[in-house]
């Protein structure tokens, strides 16, 4: 046996795009396989209690929400915040962990990948998860009623997407924080007011009017809308620019999310 | 095909007002090991760095393997192995795991990759250890399944930063071994290293570099022999010495005395009128390294 090849040249050729991003999607699925379900039980189990206490404690005294009953208004909002909740702490604090403690990024660096290679191929991963999260919470509730359309068989879809966009803005995060400890303003100064203000709870009209504006073109508004109208079976007339908007923004916010890391790992 | 691996010409580097490296002009021949030296700090990691794409350039020109480190990375991190500094490895998953994830960057095929991954193994002595989890491994197993993954895409060029920095006299004897044996295949060895029995052993010619700059290169040998007289003799300072004879030069660093003489036969004589045994020896790099960089204390990095 022999180790032994010659230098094999420049005839070698470069892996394709979508290998590299597989090849990054595998070594995520890989190395967090053993812990996965640790990692993932609660981001499903979470919104699952909260709808249960909601379902015990409030939707009682609420006749109906937005023309649904509470529990099924509220449902698909909590279904998109595990995909949110996944993705933006796994690509925030998990990815400053990856560059600055492991220095994972340094070693895949040396290959041909290059730095959106990476990034993106993270973002797949997070993706990929924040389908399943969202299925599952979505089986749960479907088990208990609270999904009135085959219409959410799409949601996974959106699960995927909004996963992409929390981990894009996770990226920004690593991006800009001097250390560990300002995650906390991006998880509770921005990823936590979305999940309240995005008409997650309660119909935007309920804000006041220029919070909702802003609300409106918020990063989670959109795919909370369009998953109701998928679990509802109910479409709205801006159900075309929800859709446009949910399909769109991630791939932006990729696009940029994963350039900013350039300056982290490329000095 | 050109002879020159890589070519670099007033090479710099600089970070705000800092210059890591500053007018650096070296080529490194195919085939050969060419080690850096120099005091941490020196700017030997930056101008590795420089070269496996990690830091573009600030002013001057680099080619390696014929590419642009800065425009054509791609094209040439595929040709490349590095050994960084540190391990870098997924502590949570095998050792074989490991290299068949490694294997899927370079997107080599599946069953190409099965194969070149147990002669990885077997060469790197890892074999009995391809199921281990990389948290059960000692630094030396370590060390070695980062050379053997920096090895799985056939570099022409290997490039190692402190390649046995903290590991035990057999693992870096091993270590040695195998980078002897990738130079008579033809790999290419570009190392820095802070053992001047390292660059001894494995460097055919070495660069001495401080604070940014080039300060001597060349055959080991031959940089010795420019710079010192060939043999020397360590005395404790406080011995005295009535006179220097002619042809002994004098050096002084801390509680020592360094006497060096184109002969051992003056050193001996010299020895005889002192009281006590002195070792007289050859002059080594671990001498010419402290002559060109000065027998003083350098700031870490």
């Amino acid at each position: 046996m022999r180790a032994s090849n010659p230098p094999a040249g420049p005839g070698r050729p470069l892996p394709s795009l979508a290998r590299k991003l597989s090849a990054v999607w595998m070594r995520h699925f890989t190395v967090y396989r053993r812990n996965f379900f640790t990692n993932s039980f609660f981001i499903v189990v979470e919104p699952i209690i909260f709808i249960t206490a909601v379902g015990w404690g409030l939707a009682s005294s609420i006749s109906s929400m937005g023309g649904l009953d509470y529990l099924s208004f509220i449902a698909p909002g909590q279904v998109m915040v595990a995909a949110v909740f996944s993705a933006a702490f796994d690509m925030s604090y998990g990815t400053y962990f990856r560059m600055e403690m492991d220095h994972n990024y340094d070693s895949m660096l040396v290959t041909p990948l290059g730095v959106t290679d990476i990034f993106w191929g993270e973002l797949l991963y997070h993706g990929t998860k924040g389908a399943l999260f969202s299925t599952g919470v979505l089986a749960v509730f479907a088990l208990w009623g609270l999904v009135h359309s085959p219409w959410a068989l799409l949601v996974p879809l959106v699960g995927f997407l909004t996963a992409l966009t929390f981990g894009s803005l996770g990226l920004f995060a690593v991006r800009l924080v001097k250390d560990i400890s300002q995650f906390n303003f991006f998880i509770s100064g921005v990823i936590s007011p979305l999940t309240l203000f995005s008409g997650t709870l309660f119909p935007m009209d309920k804000l006041p009017k220029a919070v909702a504006f802003c609300a409106y073109w918020l990063p989670l508004f959109h795919p909370v809308h369009l998953t109701r109208m998928l679990t509802t079976g109910r479409f709205e007339a801006d159900w075309p620019l929800s859709l446009a908007y949910t399909l769109i923004m991630p791939w932006v916010l990729g696009f940029f999310a994963a350039r900013a890391m350039r300056p982290k790992l490329i000095q | 095909m050109p002879a020159n691996l890589i070519e670099a010409k007033n090479l710099s580097k600089a970070y705000g007002d800092f210059k890591a490296v500053d007018g650096v002009d070296f080529a490194v021949r195919r085939g050969e090991c060419f080690g850096f030296l120099g005091p941490n700090g020196a700017g030997k990691s930056t101008l590795m760095k420089m070269i496996y794409c990690f830091s573009p350039r600030s002013a001057g020109e680099l080619t390696v393997l014929g590419l642009n480190p800065d425009r054509q990375a791609a094209a040439l991190k595929n040709r490349l192995g590095v050994v960084a500094q540190s391990d870098n490895l997924d502590d949570e998953i095998s050792v074989r795991e490991n290299l068949e994830i490694y294997s899927g960057y370079f997107g080599l095929p599946k069953k190409q990759a099965a194969q070149k991954i147990e002669e990885l193994l077997h060469f790197m002595s890892l074999t009995e250890k391809a199921a281990a989890r990389i948290r059960e491994l000692s630094g030396g197993l370590k060390r070695r399944l980062v050379i053997a993954r920096a090895l799985l895409n056939d570099p022409e060029l290997l490039i190692l930063d402190e390649p046995t920095t903290g590991l035990d006299p057999q693992v870096r004897h091993l270590i040695w071994v195998k980078l002897r044996e990738l130079k008579k295949r033809g790999v290419t060895l570009l190392l820095t290293t802070h053992y001047m029995e390292e660059a001894q052993q494995l460097c055919d010619r070495l660069l001495v570099m401080d604070k940014g700059r080039v300060l001597a290169q060349g055959k080991p040998r031959d940089l010795m022999a420019r710079h010192l007289p060939p043999y020397v003799m360590e005395l404790p300072a406080s011995r005295r010495l009535a006179a220097t004879p002619p042809g002994v030069k004098v050096d002084r660093y801390q509680d020592r005395v360094f006497l060096y003489a184109k002969s051992p036969a003056q050193l001996h004589r010299l020895a005889g009128k002192l009281k006590g045994h002195f070792s007289i020896r050859p002059v080594g790099l671990e001498d010419l390294f402290l002559k060109l960089t000065g027998r003083d204390l350098h700031e870490s990095e």
